[in-house]
């Protein structure tokens, strides 16, 4: 009996160890907006398309790092804005601010520090 | 002797049988343009025919390119004379006859052809002349004269003013009612020659480098001083306009809107460098052998100052003041942000030289038969644009300086570009400033320009820290609310920009914020070489 109750004792040790997320359902970041969730692991989402001052982005990081969200022409992919951000993994709310930006179709794009594109968006200043 | 008597009566009897009189309609002067007066006369001649005592003719005139004014009666003094008119009818000749055959018309008129003989037409109008005489009337009398207006031909339905008037029948009496044989003396009167008129559907086409923004720009067109056509250009750059006239001379110009929000991108840093090689060489005219220019036009381009078309150091120091911001205290013809300086002409001769003189030929004249004339390219470039980003380059043959003087000085040509790569990216330090950095490689640079467009509701601009080197003119100033212009040149064309970051522009947050995405965007972005080169910056 009393080894019966050591190995139970040991058994709830161990249990109580392991991570939790091991055992549990990946959870939601209940703090992202329905309309700013990435279901894949990394990119890059506008809460709205037609933009008129300014949006709110998520951008998703599979690691903490530096990266670059970049601002290119809708039709000559021309860059026209660049920022450097040093972000952490998983998702981080942002905007774009769109008021001094001439009306036009735009891409959005996430790369990594050295310009690997990591994911894209189009939108529109209105 | 009795047969012969038989023979010769029959051959009278024949003869008098055959004989004919006619019916003449010409013009009495030349007409050459819409809106002459055409004068036409109706004429008896009498050949061989029997006396006329009564003469009555029918004709019908094309209203819609002929209009009534009015008409004289020739005949002579107490003869009778009485006209009469019907619009919308056209006459239907007797079928399978000859239509010259005017008593035989006349005749299926009278007595045949019932309701059949005219028909409705509304672009016809149906005269009718009665002269009547106690005595005959002599060979050539005349019976009227009728003053048309020629009208424009254009939206008429007609190509040609072929068959305007014919006469449709004519009838010839004698005194005793006998009819007279009558032939017209053609089957219509035609027109040819005629000018003028409506030149129909004209089109112009821009000749600009500024193809991105074709609807900025506008066209006038003038008769004299007076202007009879203005409007803007499509997306396409062409302009379709009505309402010209042909062999009309016009003048045309183009106009950049002084609203362009790209005005303070037209004159940069390249233009200057040219416009500073140039005073340098102080080759200037179309004469000048020591020119740097390709064209003949830049050194129209280049004279910002307006003396007269010389380039000197008066221009690019005026340049260099423009673009460092500063007030030169001089009324300059930069093109510039609210302030355009055109120069358009037809494309073909554009920047041509005549007798030393620089010209930009605006006059036109549409040709009826001319196809080609219905078309123009207008060209169209800015004063200060001396390297062309926003102007037509010229394609005329004289409008180029010689092969000789380019390669004598063929350290500067406006026809050189490279592209290179550079970093411009924003940041928020540890302070939470906003951190714009330029980062260049670029190695050679004599000069460098970037127009940065920032949210002055979000970004205020604290600073611009150079680190260009130490003997280079800097230069950073804001153009406009939310637009600063920073960049750098050497006139000396022997220190370069330092390689790494040689700007840094500081902004401070007007409230709080997490990123800086959108907020700072460029558009010049170029630089310079000591030979000229133009520099297209690429950013990856």
């Amino acid at each position: 009996m009393k080894k019966l109750l050591l190995l139970l004792l040991t058994f709830t040790i161990l249990i109580g160890c392991a991570k939790d997320d091991e055992f549990l359902e990946p959870i939601t970041n209940e703090e992202v907006p329905q309309s700013l969730q990435i279901k894949e692991l990394i990119g890059i989402k506008l809460e709205n398309t037609i933009v008129t001052d300014r949006v709110a982005m998520n951008v998703k990081l599979p690691l903490d790092g530096k990266y670059r969200i970049k601002i290119r022409h809708g039709i000559n992919n021309e860059l026209i804005s660049q920022e450097m951000i040093e972000a952490e993994e998983g998702d981080n709310l942002l905007r774009v601010y769109v008021a001094s930006l001439d009306k036009s179709g735009y891409m959005i794009q996430l790369t990594d520090e050295f310009h690997n594109i990591l994911g894209n968006q189009s939108f529109v200043v209105n | 002797m009795k047969k012969i008597l038989l023979l010769l009566v029959s051959v009278m009897f024949t003869l008098s049988s055959y004989g004919q009189s006619s019916i003449d309609y010409s013009p009495v002067n030349t007409v050459t343009q819409v809106g002459d007066t055409l004068i036409m006369k109706f004429q008896y001649f009498k050949v061989d025919g029997n006396d006329l005592t009564l003469g009555q003719l029918d004709f019908e005139y094309n209203n819609k390119l002929l209009s009534y004014i009015s008409h004289e009666s020739q005949a002579p003094t107490g003869a009778s004379f009485a006209r009469n008119n019907w619009t919308g009818y056209k006459y239907v000749p007797k079928a399978d006859s000859d239509e010259d055959d005017m008593d035989v018309q006349y005749t299926w008129w009278k007595d045949e052809a019932g309701s059949n003989s005219y028909e409705a037409g509304a672009d016809w109008s149906v005269e009718r002349i009665t002269v009547q005489s106690a005595s005959a009337l002599e060979n050539g009398q005349e019976f009227v004269k009728y003053n048309f207006k020629i009208k424009d031909k254009f939206g008429s339905g007609y190509s040609n003013y072929n068959d305007i008037i014919k006469v449709n029948w004519a009838n010839y009496q004698e005194s005793d009612g006998t009819q007279i044989q009558t032939t017209r003396s053609k089957d219509g009167q035609d027109l040819s020659g005629i000018e003028g008129g409506n030149a129909g559907a004209f089109v112009i086409n821009l000749k600009t480098a500024n193809t991105s923004n074709y609807t900025d720009y506008s066209y006038t067109i003038k008769q004299g001083s007076e202007s009879v056509a203005t409007g803007n250009f499509d997306e396409s750059g062409q302009a379709s306009i009505s309402g010209l006239e042909n062999n009309v001379t016009y003048t045309a110009q183009a106009n950049l809107t002084e609203g362009a929000e790209y005005l303070d991108e037209v004159v940069t840093v390249s233009d200057l460098a040219l416009v500073f090689a140039e005073a340098i060489g102080a080759g200037s005219g179309p004469s000048g052998g020591s020119t740097t220019f390709d064209y003949f036009v830049q050194d129209i381009m280049a004279d910002v100052v307006g003396d007269g078309g010389v380039v000197d150091f008066q221009d690019s120091y005026e340049i260099l003041a423009y673009l460092q911001g500063v007030t030169s205290g001089n009324t300059n013809l930069i093109t510039q942000d609210g302030q355009t300086e055109d120069y358009s002409g037809i494309a073909s001769t554009y920047g041509a030289v005549a007798n030393d003189v620089v010209t930009f030929a605006k006059s036109f004249t549409p040709i009826d038969s001319d196809a080609t004339s219905k078309t123009i390219d207008l060209a169209h470039g800015l004063v200060g644009d001396v390297n062309f980003s926003h102007s037509y380059t010229p394609v005329v043959e004289s409008g180029g300086k010689s092969t000789s003087a380019r390669q004598s000085s063929a350290r500067y040509s406006k026809t050189q570009s490279e592209d290179a790569n550079i970093d411009l990216i924003s940041e928020i330090n540890d302070e939470g400033q906003v951190v714009f950095s330029i980062n260049s490689d670029v190695e050679g640079m004599v000069g460098s320009q970037f127009n940065i467009v920032y949210d002055p509701n979000v970004l205020s601009l604290e600073n611009v820290i150079f680190d260009t080197g130490n003997t280079m003119t800097n230069f950073s100033n804001i153009v406009q609310d939310g637009i600063v212009r920073v960049g750098s040149f050497d006139q000396n064309f022997e220190t370069t920009v330092k390689e790494g970051t040689p700007y840094k522009l500081i902004f401070t947050p007007l409230e709080t914020i997490e990123n800086t995405s959108g907020l700072i965007s460029f558009r010049v972005k170029e630089g310079v070489k000591a030979d000229g080169t133009k520099i297209n910056f690429i950013i990856q």
